[in-house]
């Protein structure tokens, strides 16, 4: 069954069809929202979250694009969404450490290393490191880098899915990589990794 | 050569996305430059990690869970417009019925007041006001 076919039937309410479309594509979605929010029990919510809106609101998808495009647009967006709720809720919860007098949670994530010194860098620190230089990117730049480097998109799709230029996919990925390297170097520098 | 500017290219040399020309100077820098070499080693080991985290895996229960929720979906959302259709009718009826008690003892009240002076009700609501609660109680008890 081609794609057609498979969201036709989706619009009918045909659930073989969902169940098709859901195999086919989970892996897909489920990398580009693990890639933005970093942890699997997360990506996995957001995946049902993406699909259940792919059921619910197959009606509105024309096949001008290719599915894909859309899905990744779907999932990009259903993630950026979850981290600034988390960053909202997380900036809640600070302040109310900040009253009951608690420790500040991304105080100690920064300075872990500098409470041991001496051990060695582990692989899960080092994947750490790397999820807060990216967390660190602009919301556009995030999203170019990570459908290039997680899903190996070529910058033609990633426009598509940006409704961008390819110009800009190009200088958003450009820059992307620069502020990523300047963070790590700045990491390297103080040997916190 | 100085580090500095050789570094800034480092991502871009691992991605093999230098001109030639400078991919050379980079290639030469890094021949002789220990520095340069271990910020590149270091690169390296965190764009492995793309790769390494690539496909994360799925749960074999994915599409149950999934459809268990589009059930929920469809079964809740009849019984939520029947919620929200019922709730303020009720709403409106406990209302109307609160102003109409409200109204019904309030007319009562004003009967059993009217054929006394205003003057006299104001009395009464001082005297009580002056006599201590505790005083009140104790003469019951
Ligand atoms: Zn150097």
């Amino acid at each position: 069954m081609d794609e057609l076919q498979l969201i036709k039937g989706i619009q009918q309410g045909d659930r073989k069809s969902f169940q098709q479309l859901v195999e086919k594509y989970r892996q897909l979605v489920m990398n580009t929202c693990f890639g933005i929010v970093h942890n699997r029990n997360d990506a996995e919510d957001l995946t049902q979250d993406v699909f259940l809106e792919v059921f619910r609101t197959a009606e509105n998808f024309r096949g001008e694009s290719q599915l894909s495009t859309w899905l990744y647009r779907i999932a990009t967006n259903r993630s950026l969404n979850f981290i600034r709720n988390n960053k909202r809720k997380g900036f809640f919860q600070s302040i109310e450490e900040a009253f009951a007098g608690g420790r500040n949670r991304s105080k100690e994530i920064s300075n872990y290393q500098a409470d041991q010194p001496d051990q060695k860098i582990t692989g899960q620190q080092r994947k750490e490191m790397l999820h807060q230089a990216i967390d660190k990117l602009p919301e556009k730049q995030r999203v170019a880098f990570i459908l290039n480097k997680y899903e190996e998109l070529p910058y033609q799709q990633i426009a598509e899915i940006m409704e961008i230029s390819l110009a800009s996919v190009e200088s958003l990925i450009h820059r992307a990589k620069k502020n990523l390297q300047n963070q790590l170097y700045e990491c390297y520098k103080k040997k916190c990794i | 050569m100085d580090c500095k500017t050789i570094h800034k290219d480092l991502i871009f040399y691992l991605d093999n996305e230098l001109p030639n020309e400078r991919r050379i100077i980079v290639q030469k820098h890094l021949d002789r430059c220990t520095e340069c070499r271990e910020f590149l080693a270091l690169l390296q080991s965190e764009m492995q990690i793309f790769s390494d985290e690539k496909n994360p895996e799925v749960s074999p229960f994915f599409y149950t869970r999934l459809s268990a929720r589009l059930e929920e979906r469809q079964e809740y959302q009849p019984q939520n417009q029947w919620v929200r259709l019922v709730q303020p009718v009720i709403f409106m009826l406990i209302l109307v019925i609160g102003i109409y008690g409200g109204l019904q003892l309030g007319s009562n009240a004003s009967n059993s007041t009217t054929n006394q002076p205003a003057t006299r009700s104001i009395q009464m609501l001082d005297d009580f006001e002056a006599e201590p609660i505790e005083s009140f109680l104790l003469e019951k008890l």
